[in-house]
């Protein structure tokens, strides 16, 4: 019924629209920027109807950050993350690092792209985005919003797309760059255009001894690791219509694992090392059948691995070991057409993804194919674009998956534009849902993924390892997961004035068909808990920002950014409203109701965060200063009165700032050098957020060569 | 990463004193009911082989082990089992129910609808029906606002119960672990064989 509906409304029209200006400083562009991401077109970005946000280079550059996730969480309304409290119960008892919370969705809700294709190797949903080289980066495109009418599973909060730099002119650039840490990079990259060859190169050396937080305990917080990314980028014009782009790209990083266990009661180390490869290919054909038609022809294959092991240090003999090798080939076509006053874009394509990790019982395969159609209208002198499209998604496993989108944009002067989006979003279940078979022998439970919990079960009876009296019989039919699925809604306004700009937004987000872990009925012999997951819980997420930007002189911009955001369990407040949920305060243990002001909401969920930028640069350009501020408020961390809910203080992790600065100065031509400081004030919470390493000073020093090449 | 080991990471335990408090103690009437908040000692054994720790409600007292095979004892528990004094539990006639609510609202026990210990795997009171164990912190929390009623051993009074905490023992041996949790609780037993607290 609900399907219905709103098919019905989709038909009736609904669209998706919506830009947000960067605030990358980059008053001096004269090109209007474009963006490929929100519409699987090249437009530019004040054209854009859905929610979009671009990261310049020139400010990945002006800030001297290293890491992603450091720099996306500048920008309002993205926050980084751990992985979330359940992580552990989810089958992985050691923290996988950061994600990005967007519109306050877990990690796993939001698309990870380079150069619009997927980035692999998500552990527990979560995928390392410090493993992303910056230093090759053309632009980064941040599309908010349910975006799976045209990217599918995964894109329910949004999309990152990381766009790579393309051949230019010749040219040369040398990065060196060390910080707090020892942690040391080195960059080497090359471009040149020879004819109709254009080839762009990219090495980056990154290294650091890691951390530690707390020197009681044996072992870092951080180990020390050292990554290698490279990338090489071939475009080659076949004949005046036919374009072909080659890409490859490798990343291999090696981290030790060093730390303390209990062996035979004895404290034992262990020492070994976590391996990560990833190997991409991509190949994009272009063919330019006229002015007004193009067709594109993608294949992108990918090939990752995640092992480690560690041996007892004493014998050297294995402790562990773990492996985890995912595979995917994804062909595609798309084309465009671009009319008077429409455009059009199409396409299909296969998803093909391979797992064989040494926690799911054999490989595992799946087949997704997918089709999708988005049309552009540009009415009244392009004062108004309309937005439509939807995508069909088919896994070999599960029924067909609609996700329709629909956007407005309305600019009735050049001062003014008012947006407005709405869409389906869809996360399919993944592999460890669906296949971990993982028993966790130091705190001794099981978790067992539903398409294989009916013969494990079978297999625990028959072996006798199912307490006496179990009734698995309920168990023994479990239904497959159903995707999660989601409808957002983003309503904003866009205010333009000489030196400032002013850009605001409101958005809503339900999901149902939230994956969640519950606990069986019934234990194992050994006493010990079994898990699985299902669909259970019903959430929502909603919140308003603000961005506003203003140009104090020539040399000085101010930007400031606020978000809000709510995320609440439906279900809670379903049973709070009933006076079911009740709190115990650990200290006095007077047991109350709970109400609906005291429930905080979703873990890991910050109410309010807030950041404020000053860049300063000088006439010739060759001095520039860039202080951010960013705070992130307080958000709930674990539970402590009994309930299982965030509905008290003491539950929190109290609201921080990340200051931060940095400053560049053009020596000579070409060689130019940058000092900063990041994490000023030494903000560190070794418990709750270990991957904060405390105050980091770095240096850069770029030198860059295209001046030798190019005619003066 | 540093791995966290298990027990390694129980947080500090904390205690609040006990104290033992006489309700009614103004009125000139004769209490009929014992009320107490106590703490009890409980084997820490995942494995189920150690010994049940015993309560009896009437004279606020812990049962030595020798009398389990008594009616001496309303309920028992270890690690997070909860047994109760009736058939697969013991030669006694203990029932108990969970009611959500708060101990100083519940002022009526049910008089009808307890659950018995029937077998050892179908217990009056369920494993995981009333405390949540959180995997990062290894934290067993009691759920807030869930009161436990009891038919006593002797089948004839009845008693209310709340669970307010459970920690960890310290943490002793190679490997570091527990051997002990100490459970917190307040109850009201009321000896004149009437449903009312």
């Amino acid at each position: 019924m609900l399907r219905l509906s709103f098919i019905i409304s989709f038909i009736l029209f609904y669209t998706n629209v919506f830009s947000q200006k960067d605030s990358s400083f980059s008053k001096t562009d004269a090109m209007e920027e474009v963006v490929i991401t929100s519409t699987r077109t090249e437009t530019k970005l004040g054209n854009v109807a859905v929610p979009t946000k671009i990261i310049s280079k020139k400010y990945i550059q002006n800030s001297g950050l290293l890491k992603l996730q450091d720099i996306l969480q500048e920008f309002t309304g993205i926050t980084v993350v751990n992985s979330n409290l359940t992580t552990s119960l989810n089958g992985y008892p050691n923290p996988f690092g950061q994600g990005i919370q967007m519109l306050g969705l877990d990690p796993a809700y939001t698309a990870v792209l380079i150069d619009g294709e997927p980035l692999v190797g998500r552990n527990a949903g979560i995928l390392k985005l410090g493993r992303i080289a910056t230093g090759n980066i053309h632009q980064i495109e941040i599309v908010k919003g349910p975006s799976s009418s045209l990217y599918g599973s995964e894109s329910m909060a949004g999309v990152i797309n990381i766009i790579t730099a393309n051949p230019s002119d010749q040219q040369l650039d040398l990065q060196s760059r060390i910080e707090t840490n020892k942690t040391l990079s080195q960059t080497v990259a090359y471009a040149n255009h020879i004819n109709k060859t254009g080839i762009q190169f990219f090495v980056n050396r990154y290294s650091s001894d890691g951390y530690d937080l707390d020197p009681s305990i044996y072992g870092k917080t951080i180990s020390p690791f050292r990554d290698w990314n490279s990338n090489i980028k071939l475009t080659q014009q076949l004949n005046k219509k036919t374009d072909l782009i080659l890409s490859y790209r490798n990343f291999n990083s090696k981290q030790d694992c060093n730390y303390m266990i209990d062996w035979q009661s004895n404290p034992a180390v262990v020492k070994g090392y976590t391996s990560e490869k990833d190997n991409t290919f991509f190949t994009q054909l272009t063919y330019k059948a006229s002015a007004r038609n193009k067709l594109f022809f993608r294949t992108f294959a990918d090939h990752y691995s995640n092992t480690s092991f560690a041996n007892l240090e004493n014998t050297d003999t294995r402790f562990d070991e773990t492996s985890f090798i995912q595979s995917i080939l994804k062909p595609e076509i798309q084309f465009e057409n671009i009319g008077n006053k429409r455009k059009l874009i199409g396409g299909a394509g296969t998803y093909i993804e391979m797992i064989d990790a040494s926690r799911y019982s054999g490989k595992k395969q799946l087949l997704t194919l997918y089709t999708f159609m988005q049309n552009e209208w540009f009415l009244y002198n392009k004062k108004l674009t309309l937005i439509a499209g939807a995508r069909l998604d088919k896994r070999n496993d599960y029924q067909l998956n609609f996700s329709p989108r629909a956007a407005i944009a309305y600019k009735p002067n050049i001062h003014w534009k008012i947006t407005g989006s709405a869409g389906f979003g869809f996360k399919a279940p993944d592999f460890r849902h669906m296949y971990l078979d993982f028993y966790n022998s130091q705190i001794g439970y099981s978790l067992i993924g539903t398409d294989v919990l009916s013969t494990q079960l079978l297999q625990l009876q028959q072996q006798g390892e199912l307490a006496s009296g179990a009734n698995i019989t309920p168990f023994l039919n479990t239904p497959s997961l159903l995707p999660e699925k989601s409808f957002g809604t983003h309503i904003g306004a866009k205010y333009t004035r000489n030196k400032l700009t002013v850009e605001t937004g409101i958005f809503r987000n339900d999901i149902n068909n939230l994956i969640d872990v519950y606990l069986l009925p019934f234990k194992k012999t050994n006493y010990r808990s079994i898990y699985s997951y299902h669909n259970i819980n019903r959430i929502f997420t909603q919140g308003a920002e603000i961005d506003a930007q203003y140009c104090i002189s020539k040399a000085i911009t101010l930007s400031l950014g606020y978000q809000y955001l709510e995320a609440k369990d439906k279900n809670i407040l379903d049973q709070i409203k009933a006076g079911k949920v009740y709190k115990r305060d650990p200290v006095t243990y007077q047991t109350t109701l709970v109400t609906r002001d005291n429930y905080y909401g979703l873990s890991n969920r910050s109410h309010h965060s807030f950041n404020a930028k000053l860049l300063w640069e000088n006439k010739n350009k060759k001095t520039n200063i860039f202080i951010r501020a960013i705070y992130r408020g307080q958000y709930g961390y674990s539970d402590i009165n009994g309930n299982n809910i965030i509905d008290d203080d003491r539950e929190m992790v109290k609201g921080f700032w990340n200051l931060k600065f940095s400053a560049e100065r053009k020596i000579i031509h070409g060689l130019s050098a940058q000092i900063g400081c990041d994490n000023i004030l030494n903000y560190t919470n070794p418990a709750q957020m270990p991957d904060i390493a405390g105050r980091l000073f770095f240096i850069n020093i770029n030198y860059s060569f295209n001046h030798l090449f190019n005619k003066h | 990463m540093k791995r966290v080991l298990f027990y390694c990471a129980i947080a500090a335990i904390s205690f609040t004193a006990c104290k033992k408090t006489t309700t009614h103690a103004h009125t000139p009437a004769a209490p009929t009911t014992v009320t107490g908040t106590k703490i009890i000692s409980v084997a820490f054994d995942p494995m189920g082989m150690a010994n049940f720790t015993l309560f009896r409600f009437r004279d606020s007292s812990i049962v030595a082990n020798a009398d389990s095979a008594t009616g001496n004892w309303d309920f028992g528990l270890r690690f997070t089992t909860f047994i109760v004094n009736s058939n697969a539990g013991g030669p006694g006639s203990a029932g108990a129910i969970l009611v959500d609510g708060t101990f100083d609202a519940a002022t009526t026990a049910p008089s009808t609808g307890y659950a018995y210990d029937t077998t050892t795997s179908a217990r009056a009171i369920k494993d995981g029906s009333w405390y949540t164990y959180n995997p990062t912190t290894h934290a067993f929390t009691p759920n807030a606002g869930k009161v436990f009623f009891f038919k006593t051993a002797d089948g004839l009074h009845y008693a209310k119960m709340e669970l307010l905490a459970v920690d960890y023992g310290p943490l002793v041996g190679n490997p570091p672990s527990p051997s002990i949790l100490y459970y917190t609780f307040r109850y009201t037993y009321q000896s004149n064989g009437t449903t009312t607290f």
